[in-house]
C-alpha cells in the first residue's frame, strides 16, 4: 500500500495512511417503502470487495428515530453490521446534511471504501461526502475490482465513448468513493439466518440551510423503465412522436413500457426520464425491442442487462443488428404492426397455438446473414 | 441590487461526433470539435432569465485550455455580461475535486473583483464524463448549501425558491443566498447568440484569462497532483454474447411471424408473452 509523504500532498488534505482505513460501507438511501433498491444492489460489489480485502462490510442508514428497524434488511442481504444515525433532524433529506453525517462517521470509523447507489439523490450527495473528506470520487461504476498489490479498489467505469472502460484507482487517499447506477448490479440473495451487529452511533446534525418547502408523490401513470420485464424503444429511425403510438400499442400488448434513444428525447418525442443508454438510464428487461435505434455504444451501454434484444431497422448496414438476439430488417411502419396482429391474434387463439405455431413448417425462416 | 450569477461550465469534446471505426472497432477521436457542454447552456439560460428578471449580472466561469475562450465568447453572444478562464498547464489531469478546488477558488477571485456572488449554476453533468461531481464539490469548498435537478427558480425575498422533480416527488426548497444549484437536463432551452451580443464578444472582449499564479493556489492542489484519483489503465468494454439472428423478409408479414416464431421458442421470452397475453401462469 503506498505510504503519503505528507509535505507532498495538497494541504487542505487531511495526512492519513491508507493502512489506517478499513471496511466496505454501503450508504444506504430509504423512502417510504424502506431501503431503495437500488441501496440493496450495491451490497453486491460491497461484498465482492469486502472478500478480496478481507474486511467487513457495513451499512450507513441515517434517518429519523425508528429509522434502525430498517438495519435488519441490509443484513439480511449481506452486511455484517450497520450502523444507524438516528435523529429527528434526518427526518428531511438535505444533501449537504446527511452527507455530512455520513462525512462525520467516516472520519470516526475510517472505511477503506464507500459506495452509494447512483440514484438522483446518491448522485447528488456522494460528491459532497467525497469533497468534505477531501477524498476521490468514481460516478456511475459498472465493475470493481481490488489491486492485490496495493490494495486498491479499481473502480470501473466507462468514460467518453461507451465501449472504453476506465480503471480509476484512488492511490494516496482513503476512503475510496464509488457510485454505480441503479440495476448494473443484482440485490444480494436475502438469508433469512444471517445476524449483524446494530451500533447506534451519536451524531451532531448541523442545521440545514435550506428548507423543503413542499413534497408531492408524482401520479406514476407507468412502471418506471428500470423495472419493466418488456422495454420497447424508440429511436431516430422512427422519424417522428407518431411512431411511439405503435411503440405503446406493442408495449401494452406485451406489458411492458415505451423508452426512447438519446436521439428521440432529444427530439422531445419522450420525456427525459424514458432515456435508455449513457446518459439516460440503465435497463434490465427480459425482453428489449429496439425500433429504429442504430445501435451506437452510448445507448447499447443501457441494456448490457437486457436478458434478449430485439432489433427491428430499416438499414440492414445498422449497428445494432451485431449487437441483438433477433433483427427484422424493415420498415417498422409495416413490421410493427403486423406483429401487433400476429400477437393479437395468439391471444385469441390462446396459449395452446404456441404448440401449433412451432410446429408449423416455415420454409422462409431461416436466418439471414448475420 | 440584482442578483449575480455565476456559471460554470465545461469545454468538452463533442461526444456525439465520435465515432467508432467499424473494422477495428476503436474510437476515431481525430477531428472531434470542442463545445461547451450542452447541458452547461441549460443553466446560463437560467442564469440570463435571473438576470433579465432581477437584474444584475451574469458571469461564467471556466478551466480550460485558451481555445475554450471561443466557447466562452459563445455565452457572451448569449447575453452573459463577463467570464473568466482559468486556464494553465498546471491544471491538466485534474479529477473532478481538483477541478471544483479551482473554479471555487475562482468564485471567490469573481467576488473580490466584482462583488458578493449570490449563486452558482451548474448544467446537470457533462456529455464526455457525465460524473455530475462539480456542483456538489463547488459547494462544499464554498460552503454554500446547494440542490441539483432544479427546474424552475424564482426569487422569495432574499431566498432562492426551486423546484425539483426527483424519484418520482416534485419537491420545493427554499435556498438562502448565495447557493449553488444545478439545473435539470432540457429544463431551460438556450436561448440563441444574438448579433449584438457576438459584436459585444468581438468588440469589448469582456473575457478574463487567469493562470494558476494568478490564483495563488498551491500546485500540489490543482490538476494531477491535486486529484485524488488517477486512471490506472484504460481498456475495452467486453462484448456481450448475443445471438445476432437477422432476417430479412420479402413481405413484413412474413418477418413479424419469424420474429414471434423466435420470440416463442426461447425459453426466456416466451414466458414474458405468455404472461403478458394470458396473465399469470407463466411459472
Amino acid at each position: 500500500m503506498a505510504r503519503v509523504d505528507c509535505s507532498k500532498i495538497c494541504p487542505e488534505w487531511p495526512c492519513e495512511q491508507p493502512e489506517e482505513f478499513k471496511g466496505v460501507w454501503v450508504v444506504a438511501e430509504t423512502d417510504d417503502d424502506g431501503v431503495v433498491e437500488a441501496s440493496l444492489q450495491m451490497l453486491t460489489p460491497a461484498l465482492r470487495i469486502a472478500e478480496k480485502l478481507g474486511e467487513p462490510v457495513t451499512g450507513i442508514l441515517l434517518g429519523p428515530p425508528g429509522v434502525s428497524k430498517l438495519a435488519d434488511e441490509l443484513i439480511k442481504h449481506g452486511a455484517d453490521e450497520v450502523i444507524v444515525v438516528e435523529d429527528e433532524a434526518l427526518k428531511d433529506y438535505y444533501p449537504d446534511v446527511h452527507g455530512a453525517v455520513v462525512a462525520e462517521l467516516a472520519r470516526r470509523y475510517k472505511p477503506s471504501t464507500i459506495l452509494i447507489a447512483a440514484t438522483s439523490r446518491g448522485r447528488e450527495m456522494a460528491p459532497y461526502i467525497a469533497n468534505t473528506l477531501r477524498s476521490g470520487i468514481t460516478a456511475d461504476c459498472t465493475d470493481f475490482d481490488v489491486d492485490e498489490k496495493t490494495r486498491d479498489v479499481l473502480l470501473i467505469r466507462p468514460p467518453f465513448a461507451a465501449i472504453m472502460l476506465a480503471y480509476i484507482r484512488t492511490p494516496t487517499r482513503r476512503p475510496q468513493i464509488g457510485t454505480a447506477r441503479p440495476n448494473v448490479f443484482p440485490v444480494p440473495p436475502r438469508d433469512e439466518t444471517r445476524q449483524g451487529r446494530v451500533r447506534l452511533e451519536k451524531v451532531d446534525v448541523p442545521k440545514p440551510r435550506a428548507r423543503l418547502v413542499s413534497r408531492r408523490k408524482l401520479e406514476r401513470r407507468e412502471v418506471p423503465i428500470e423495472k419493466a420485464e418488456v422495454v420497447v424503444a424508440g429511436g431516430r429511425g422512427l422519424g417522428g412522436p407518431e411512431g411511439f403510438k405503435l411503440l405503446e400499442r406493442l408495449a401494452a400488448l406485451l406489458g411492458g413500457v415505451v423508452a426512447g434513444s438519446r436521439k428521440a428525447v432529444d427530439a422531445g418525442w419522450i420525456p427525459p426520464e424514458r432515456q435508455v443508454g449513457q446518459t439516460g438510464r440503465s435497463v434490465k428487461p427480459i425482453l428489449y425491442i429496439a425500433v429504429g435505434i442504430s445501435g451506437a455504444a452510448q445507448h447499447m451501454i443501457g441494456v448490457r442487462e437486457a436478458r434478449r434484444i430485439v432489433a427491428v431497422n430499416i438499414d440492414p448496414d445498422a449497428p445494432i443488428f451485431n449487437q441483438a438476439d433477433y433483427g427484422v430488417v424493415g420498415d417498422y411502419r409495416e413490421i410493427i404492426p403486423a406483429l401487433i396482429e400476429e400477437l393479437e391474434e395468439l391471444k385469441k387463439r390462446g396459449p395452446r397455438a404456441i404448440e401449433e405455431i412451432l410446429a408449423e413448417q416455415i420454409e422462409t425462416a431461416e436466418p439471414g446473414s448475420p | 441590487m440584482g442578483l449575480r450569477v455565476v456559471v460554470g461550465v465545461k469545454w468538452v469534446p463533442n461526444t456525439q461526433a465520435v465515432r467508432i471505426d467499424p473494422k477495428t472497432g476503436t474510437l476515431i477521436r481525430q477531428g472531434v470539435p470542442s463545445i461547451i457542454n450542452p447541458h452547461d447552456l441549460a443553466a446560463v439560460e437560467l442564469a440570463l432569465q435571473l438576470r433579465d428578471r432581477y437584474g444584475g449580472e451574469v458571469v461564467a466561469v471556466s478551466m480550460a485550455p485558451p481555445p475554450a475562450v471561443q466557447g466562452l465568447e459563445h455565452l457572451i453572444g448569449m447575453g452573459v455580461d463577463y467570464a473568466y478562464l482559468f486556464s494553465d498547464r498546471a491544471f491538466a489531469g485534474a479529477d473532478t475535486l481538483a477541478t471544483s478546488y479551482v473554479l471555487a477558488a475562482g468564485i471567490r477571485r469573481v467576488e473580490e473583483e466584482r462583488g458578493r456572488v449570490d449563486l452558482a449554476v451548474f448544467g446537470q453533468e457533462t456529455i464526455d464524463s457525465s460524473t455530475a461531481h462539480i456542483g456538489a464539490q463547488v459547494a462544499s469548498w464554498l460552503g454554500w448549501p446547494y440542490i441539483y435537478y432544479v427546474r424552475r427558480a424564482e426569487l422569495a425575498g432574499d431566498e432562492l425558491r426551486v423546484e425539483r422533480v426527483i424519484e418520482g416527488y416534485v419537491e420545493e426548497y427554499l435556498l438562502p443566498l448565495p447557493a449553488v444549484v444545478s439545473v435539470a437536463a432540457k429544463a431551460f432551452k438556450p436561448r440563441d447568440v444574438t448579433l449584438r451580443g457576438k459584436l459585444r464578444a468581438k468588440r469589448e472582449k469582456p473575457i478574463k484569462v487567469l493562470s494558476n499564479k494568478d490564483l495563488g493556489l498551491d500546485p500540489r492542489c490543482v490538476g494531477l497532483k491535486g486529484s485524488p484519483t488517477i486512471v490506472a489503465k484504460v481498456t475495452y468494454l467486453p462484448e456481450v454474447p448475443r445471438r445476432k439472428e437477422v432476417y430479412k423478409p420479402k413481405t413484413p408479414r412474413e418477418g413479424a411471424r419469424w420474429l414471434l416464431r423466435k420470440l416463442l421458442e426461447d425459453e426466456e421470452t416466451r414466458k414474458v408473452i405468455v404472461k403478458s397475453l394470458w396473465g399469470g401462469g407463466s411459472g
